[in-house]
C-alpha cells in the first residue's frame, strides 16, 4: 500500500499535478555569527551573486563609454598615444634594442598587458571606497566588486588587442600560433591583479591615502618591468632578483606570443604564476577577514 | 509556528578611541606604529575604549508578524538592522534567519544617475538580490507600479526627486522576499508616498511576509506593526504589544531633546515640564477641532538669562512639522527670568485635522541663533469625524462662501 502511495506521489507531477502547496517550500536558512575562523571563504555567496557581478561590469563599462564624447575611441587613443611616445624617445633617441622588433610593435605589446594589469589594480583597490554607499546600505559578498574592476578592463584590452594586430599588419608582421599563449598569460595576468587587489582594496578602506600612494607605486613597478626595455638588457648577475617581479614573466611571456622571437625565461614565468597563486589565496584570506568590518569603518 | 528571525545576545562593539587616533591615513598610522615600537606598548596604545552600540539583545519573530522597532537616535536601532541584514557583522551573539531576506535600508542605493530607468531597474534589482531572469519577468509591473511612463528610457539624473524614488521603490517593492527588513524608508517622499508603502508592506503581509520596521515614524509603526521592540541605549527595554510600547517610549521621550539638538552644557535655562492644558487651564490631551489650547512650560535659570525668544512646535505623528506659534513673530519678548517660572502660549482655535501630534519646545536666545534649551512635549491628539488629515490635509479654516447663479 505504502509503495503504491509512493509511486503515486512520484508519478504526479508528471501529469501536470503539482501536490497541493499548503507545505511551505524549503526556504533558505542564514546563519550569523561573528568570526572567529582564519579562512571563511564562502564561494558559494558569490556564485550566488554572480548577477550582480555581471549587471556592476556592464555598469562600469556603459557609464565609461556614455560619459565620454570619445566613448570607445579611448581605449584606442591611449595606447596609440603611449606606443608613439615610446616609440619616439626609447625607439629612435634612445634606440633601446628591441631583440629585432620593430620598436613601436615591442612597446605596444608588453603596454596592452601592462595597461590592463594597472587599470584593474587601480580601479579595484579604490573600487571599495566608490562604493561605499553600497557597502554602508546594502548586503552583499563584497568580493563581487574587485571580481568586477578586474573584469571589465578586459573590454579596453580587447579593443586594444585588435589595433595591436591591425599596428602589425601595417608592419607586415603576422602572428604565429603562439598566439594561444596570450590567453593563459591574460588569466595569470588577471589573478595577479585580483591578488593585488585583494590586498589593497581592504587596506584602502582603512587608510586613504593608499589611493594617493598608488599611482607612483604603478609608476614605478612600470619601469621594473620589461616594457620600454628588454629584459635580456638586464645583467645576468642581478637577473634572478629581476625577474622576481611577478610582470617580467608575464610580459615577456605575452610579447613572445604576439611577436615570437626568443622564448620567455621559464624560471621567471614561474615566479609570475607562484607570486599571483600565493598573492590571491591569501589575498583572499585577508580580504574575507576584513569584509565583515568595512560598514563599520568606510 | 516557526521562528523567521532568532536573534541570541546580539552584542555589537565599536572602537572609537582607534578610530580617533589614528584618523584615516596610512601615514599616521605607520608613524604611530613606529612610536610605538620605541616607547613601552602600555604608552604607546591609548586604552581602547569599546563601546558597546548594543548589548544582549534577544528575541525571536515568528514567520508572518510585524514587528516596529523603536527607540532614540543612537539607541542602536539601525545598528540592529544592519547585522541582521548581513551589512556589519556582530561581536557577539549569534542570529538566525528562515526564508529569503530582502533589505531596504534606504530607498534608490545603488542608482546610477548616468544609466537609464530601465538600466537601473536591472543594477538596483540585482544589488537587492534578485535574479536577472526575475527582474525581466517583473520589469512590466515594476514600470507600471512606479508610473514613470516614457522616461524609463532616460537616464535618472533627469527624473525629479519624486520619479527616481517611485522607481526606486517600485523595484524594491517587487522584491517579495519572506523577510523584509525596512529602515526609515517609509519616511521618504511625501504623504501619498508614505501610503503606498504602507499599502505594499501590507500586501506582503498578507502573503505571510514577516516585516521587521525601523522607524522614527509612530504612525506608520502603529498601522503596520502589532508588536514592538523597544531599543533603549543598546538593550531591549520592551518587547510587546505595539501600544503598550509606544506608551514606554513616549514616557522615555517626553523632555528628552528632539533629534536635531545637540545639548550644550552651561546653558542657564532648562525645562523642567511641558504641560497641555485646556482653554480653562485643566490638564487634557483631546482637543475637538476649533478649541483652544494652553501650552505651559515650567524652567528653572542658573545664572543671567539673557532676553530669549519661545517657539512652541507642533509636529504630526507621521513627523511632519504642522504649525509654530512663535514669541518673536508675535512681538514679545521674554526676560527678566527669576530661578524658576513658567511660560504659557495659548492657541487660537486649532484648525489642525483629525490626527496625533507633539509638542515640542525650542528656547532661542535674542542675539545668538543657538537654541538655549529645546524638549520635547507630551503628545496630544485632535478628534473630529470629518477631518480625515487623507483629505483634508494638514488644517482646516471655514471659508466665506457666495454662489451667483446665472452668471457673474
Amino acid at each position: 500500500m505504502m509503495d503504491s502511495l509512493d509511486a503515486l506521489a512520484l508519478d504526479a507531477p508528471k501529469h501536470g499535478l503539482a501536490g497541493p502547496r499548503s507545505e511551505p517550500t524549503a526556504m533558505p536558512v542564514t546563519e550569523i555569527v561573528p568570526d572567529h575562523k582564519l579562512v571563511a571563504f564562502d564561494a558559494a555567496s558569490v556564485w550566488q551573486y554572480r548577477g550582480l557581478l555581471w549587471v556592476l561590469i556592464l555598469r562600469d563599462l556603459k557609464v565609461l563609454y556614455r560619459q565620454t564624447a570619445l566613448g570607445a575611441c579611448w581605449a584606442i587613443a591611449q595606447p596609440l598615444f603611449t606606443v608613439a611616445i615610446f616609440t619616439v624617445i626609447f625607439g629612435h633617441f634612445a634606440k633601446i634594442p628591441t631583440d629585432g622588433a620593430p620598436y613601436a610593435l615591442f612597446a605596444g605589446s608588453a603596454i596592452i598587458l601592462w595597461t590592463y594589469f594597472a587599470e584593474s589594480v587601480r580601479r579595484s583597490a579604490t573600487g571599495l571606497v566608490t562604493e561605499a554607499e553600497l557597502i554602508r546600505k546594502i548586503y552583499f559578498p563584497r568580493l563581487v566588486i574587485p571580481l568586477a574592476t578586474v573584469v571589465s578592463p578586459m573590454v579596453d584590452f580587447a579593443i586594444a588587442l585588435v589595433v595591436m594586430l591591425v599596428l602589425m599588419l601595417g608592419y607586415g608582421v603576422v602572428p604565429s600560433w603562439h598566439i594561444v599563449f596570450a590567453i593563459p598569460t591574460l588569466a595569470v595576468t588577471a589573478m595577479l591583479a585580483l591578488g593585488v587587489s585583494l590586498w589593497l582594496g581592504p587596506v584602502n578602506v582603512r587608510f586613504r591615502d593608499v589611493k594617493h600612494t598608488l599611482p607612483f607605486l604603478i609608476q614605478i613597478w612600470m619601469y621594473a618591468s620589461p616594457i620600454v626595455y628588454a629584459a635580456s638588457i638586464v645583467p645576468d648577475s642581478v637577473r634572478w632578483v629581476y625577474a622576481l617581479n611577478p610582470m617580467v614573466g608575464l610580459i615577456e611571456a605575452f610579447r613572445f606570443s604576439i611577436l615570437g622571437g626568443t622564448a620567455p625565461d621559464l624560471f621567471a614565468l614561474a615566479v609570475s604564476v607562484t607570486v599571483a597563486s600565493v598573492l590571491l589565496v591569501t589575498g583572499l584570506i585577508f580580504f574575507q577577514r576584513m569584509e565583515r568590518s568595512f560598514a563599520d569603518v568606510i | 509556528m516557526s521562528m523567521a528571525i532568532s536573534v541570541q545576545d546580539i552584542g555589537k562593539q565599536y572602537w572609537r578611541a582607534s578610530r580617533a587616533t589614528h584618523e584615516n591615513s596610512l601615514r599616521e598610522a605607520l608613524i604611530e606604529g613606529a612610536r610605538g615600537l620605541l616607547t613601552r606598548k602600555s604608552e604607546a596604545r591609548p586604552s581602547k575604549e569599546g563601546f558597546w552600540a548594543l548589548k544582549d539583545v534577544s528575541f525571536g519573530i515568528k514567520h508572518g508578524e510585524n514587528v516596529g522597532i523603536i527607540g532614540m537616535n543612537g539607541a542602536g536601532k539601525s545598528t540592529l538592522l544592519k547585522l541582521i541584514s548581513r551589512i556589519a557583522a556582530p561581536t557577539t551573539g549569534s542570529i538566525r534567519l528562515v526564508g529569503r531576506v530582502g533589505a531596504l535600508l534606504e530607498v534608490g542605493t545603488g542608482f546610477h544617475r548616468e544609466l537609464t530607468g530601465r538600466e537601473n531597474i536591472f543594477l538596483y534589482g540585482s544589488i537587492l538580490g534578485m535574479h536577472r531572469h526575475e527582474i525581466a519577468e517583473k520589469f512590466e509591473a515594476i514600470v507600471e507600479f512606479s508610473e514613470i511612463g516614457d522616461f524609463i528610457d532616460m537616464p535618472v539624473k533627469r527624473y525629479s526627486s519624486g520619479m527616481y524614488v517611485r522607481l526606486a521603490f517600485s523595484v524594491a517593492a517587487h522584491l517579495e522576499p519572506d523577510i523584509l527588513l525596512l529602515d526609515e524608508v517609509l519616511a521618504v517622499g511625501d504623504y501619498t508616498f508614505q501610503k503606498k508603502c504602507i499599502d505594499f508592506a501590507r500586501r506582503l503581509q498578507t502573503k505571510g511576509s514577516t516585516i521587521l520596521l525601523v522607524s522614527h515614524n509612530m504612525f506608520s509603526v502603529k498601522t503596520m506593526c502589532e508588536r514592538v521592540i523597544y531599543i533603549k541605549n543598546g538593550r531591549v527595554a520592551f518587547d510587546g504589544p505595539t501600544d503598550e510600547g509606544l506608551r514606554h517610549y513616549e514616557q522615555d521621550s517626553y523632555l528628552a531633546p528632539p533629534n536635531w539638538f545637540r545639548p550644550e552644557t552651561g546653558s542657564p535655562l532648562e525645562i523642567q515640564g511641558i504641560e497641555i492644558l485646556d482653554e480653562s487651564g485643566a490638564p487634557r490631551t483631546l482637543f475637538r477641532s476649533g478649541e483652544r489650547m494652553r501650552v505651559r512650560l515650567a524652567y528653572t535659570t542658573s545664572g543671567a538669562v539673557p532676553r530669549t525668544h519661545l517657539r512652541v512646535s507642533v509636529t504630526r505623528a507621521d513627523d511632519l512639522l504642522c504649525c509654530n506659534y512663535s514669541s518673536l513673530i508675535d512681538g514679545v519678548s521674554l526676560s527678566a527670568f527669576g530661578p524658576d517660572g513658567t511660560v504659557e502660549v495659548m492657541t487660537g482655535p486649532l484648525a489642525l485635522t483629525a490626527a496625533s501630534y507633539t509638542v515640542s519646545v525650542n528656547v532661542v536666545g535674542k542675539d545668538a541663533g543657538r537654541p538655549l534649551a529645546a524638549r520635547l512635549g507630551p503628545r496630544f491628539h485632535v478628534a473630529d469625524p470629518d477631518l480625515d488629515p487623507d483629505v483634508f490635509g494638514v488644517f482646516h479654516e471655514a471659508g466665506t462662501w457666495h454662489h451667483a447663479p446665472g452668471g457673474a
